[in-house]
């Protein structure tokens, strides 16, 4: 910088202007809610994808983990369940006749449970165990309903369903969460967790409609026909009452569609007649009233 | 579903009220611009070098803007993809312009016939754990050059 | 007192230099404006509170600054210059600095 010298000339020739610059240099011409879509679709595209590779990585995977590392870890409190007793007799008894209509593989053993609890449930869970809630047990009208139930649920074993649930849980859950460390802001963290937990649930649906599809064999090798079966969605239809929630947002298919599935099948083998429906034995609601008054097992 | 229904909601009132504000604050920045046009707002250091005497006085015009629920919906999934954030492009102009014609306005108060040497300051403001509120400043300064009393 | 952000004035000369004279401070502004920010980043537009703070912060400045230039017995503050950062969540440091000088007529 030269020194601090006036510059000799006048400045009075000098002519300060003010033209007006054209709008939108600075700017995008580009609709934001254009923009919202392509990003928005995009985005969710991605995450799609994202998480349709990582549960296949995932589930193959846990197709190499045995089924015997999933018997060894223990649940405190499972053991205690399986008391003696007619129920748990005639429970575990049934589950015998299913896993060998089902044909699970030898080392694949069925442990079943009883929960003392108003819930209106089942599931099944890592090692083979699944577990009945009184609530549901005390609803089913035949043992073609509890069968149906029963299928269903030891389907879900068959196709190593829990563990496949939960190393895709924890893989998706793990890749979502760097990626929204990453992008660091509140709002893309609900954005993505829920972008990716309605990809989860969509297989979620495909692996209950998978093992509807076992049972629904099982039942028939069985029994010989289906009749009685669709009783278990009757109770569950009652049960979720209208508050069904849309499909995109539910875990298991709509009730509604598993029944029709039920109907189709149930076409092509009747039962002759009512006769044909297998009851309950006799005592059973005495078992499970019975059974409220033993202890309740905590998990 | 409840969080889905407040999630589109937010965003349709951020986009709603959002692009309302940035329309209507567009069109009072291009009339005030005209307005003020008489003024020339310069960014060279040094004045021209009359002998008469004039005053100097330094002017400021500053803004806050904050972003909409909208606009930030849009740059958190561009932090993504990459590219081109278009949703603060705006933002970031009109808080620019504002600025300036705030400052031109102190200088125009004053009976200033120029103001030289403009210089900018750009802030972002975030507060709050989670940056839940963000808003850009942007200063305008310069030296007003007002002609003596009767000169 | 003359502030500016130029370095020659016109008409006038400077007599003496008197170095840097500075100002700053730092605010916040209390938990209802802030909630109301929070509210205007949903629906967007100009955040009058945090305008107003900002500017009442940088007048303070500016006149702590002044102060100084007093102080030394200057006239004139030349090339001022602002400078904005944020200490800590919430709050904002405003500076203002500038060359402290006497200036006479030519």
């Amino acid at each position: 910088m030269g020194p601090l010298s006036f510059p000799a000339r006048e400045d009075s020739k000098l002519e300060y202007s003010n033209p007006e610059i054209p709008e939108g240099i600075n700017t995008s011409k580009t609709h934001p809610l254009k923009e919202f879509l392509w990003l928005t679709g995009g985005v969710m595209a991605a995450i799609f994808a994202l998480v349709l590779i990582l549960i296949l990585f995932a589930d193959v995977i846990t197709s190499y983990i045995p089924f015997s590392v999933e018997q060894n870890i223990t649940f405190s409190g499972v053991e205690a369940s399986t008391e003696e007793g007619p129920l748990p007799e005639y429970l575990q008894s049934l589950a015998d006749r299913i896993v060998r209509a089902e044909d699970l593989p030898e080392d694949m053993k069925i442990t079943i449970h009883y929960l003392d609890d108003e819930t209106v449930n089942a599931f099944a869970t890592l090692g083979g165990h699944i577990f009945f809630f009184r609530g549901l047990l005390e609803k089913l009208p035949n043992e073609n309903a509890l069968a149906m139930l029963m299928a269903h649920e030891i389907a879900h074993i068959k196709h190593r369903h829990p563990i496949r649930s939960l190393g895709r849980g924890v893989i998706v859950g793990l890749a979502l969460s760097v990626i929204s460390t990453a992008a660091g802001d509140a709002i893309i963290e609900s954005f993505l967790g829920k972008t990716g937990y309605l990809t989860i649930l969509k297989y979620n649906r495909d692996m209950e409609s998978q093992a509807d599809e076992t049972a629904i064999q099982a039942l028939n090798s069985i029994y010989g026909h289906l009749g009685g079966a669709d009783e278990l969605f009757k109770i569950l239809k009652e049960e979720a009452g209208r508050l069904e929630p849309p499909v995109f947002f539910s875990t298991h298919p709509l009730t509604e569609n598993r029944l029709y599935e039920i109907k189709i099948h149930t076409e092509k083998h009747p039962a002759h007649d009512v006769t044909d429906i297998t009851p309950l034995p006799q005592e059973f609601e005495k078992w499970v009233e019975e059974k409220e008054e033993e202890k309740t097992i905590s998990l | 579903m409840i969080d889905l229904g407040v999630f589109l909601t937010l965003l349709a009132l951020g986009y709603g009220f959002g692009r309302y504000a940035e329309l209507k604050h567009y069109k009072s920045i291009i009339q005030r611009e005209k307005e003020l046009n008489i003024l020339p707002a310069i960014a060279a250091r040094t004045p021209p070098m009359i002998s008469k005497a004039c005053d100097c006085n330094l002017v400021t015009g500053n803004v806050v803007i904050s972003v909409d629920y909208f606009k930030r919906f849009i740059s958190v999934l561009r932090n993504i993809v990459g590219g081109r954030i278009t949703s603060y492009e705006t933002l970031i102009d009109r808080a620019r312009r504002e600025a300036i014609l705030r400052m031109k306005q102190q200088a125009h108060e004053m009976g200033a016939k120029q103001v030289f040497n403009i210089k900018f300051e750009t802030a972002s403001i975030y507060k709050g754990k989670r940056q839940q509120v963000g808003s850009v400043e942007v200063l305008a300064y310069g030296t007003a050059i007002i002609p003596s009393q009767g000169g | 007192m003359m502030i500016t952000n130029i370095e020659i004035v016109p008409g006038k000369r400077i007599t003496k230099h008197m170095g840097l004279v500075q100002g700053s401070s730092v605010r916040a502004k209390h938990v209802g404006r802030d909630i109301m920010a929070g509210l205007k980043n949903i629906f967007g537009g100009e955040l009058k509170g945090y305008t107003e703070l900002l500017q009442d912060s940088r007048e303070e400045a500016v006149k702590r600054m002044v102060a100084q230039a007093e102080a030394v017995g200057a006239n004139a503050v030349l090339n001022v210059r602002f400078s904005t950062s944020s200490i800590a969540a919430g709050a904002a440091e405003l500076f203002a600095y500038g060359t402290a000088v006497t200036l006479e007529d030519m």
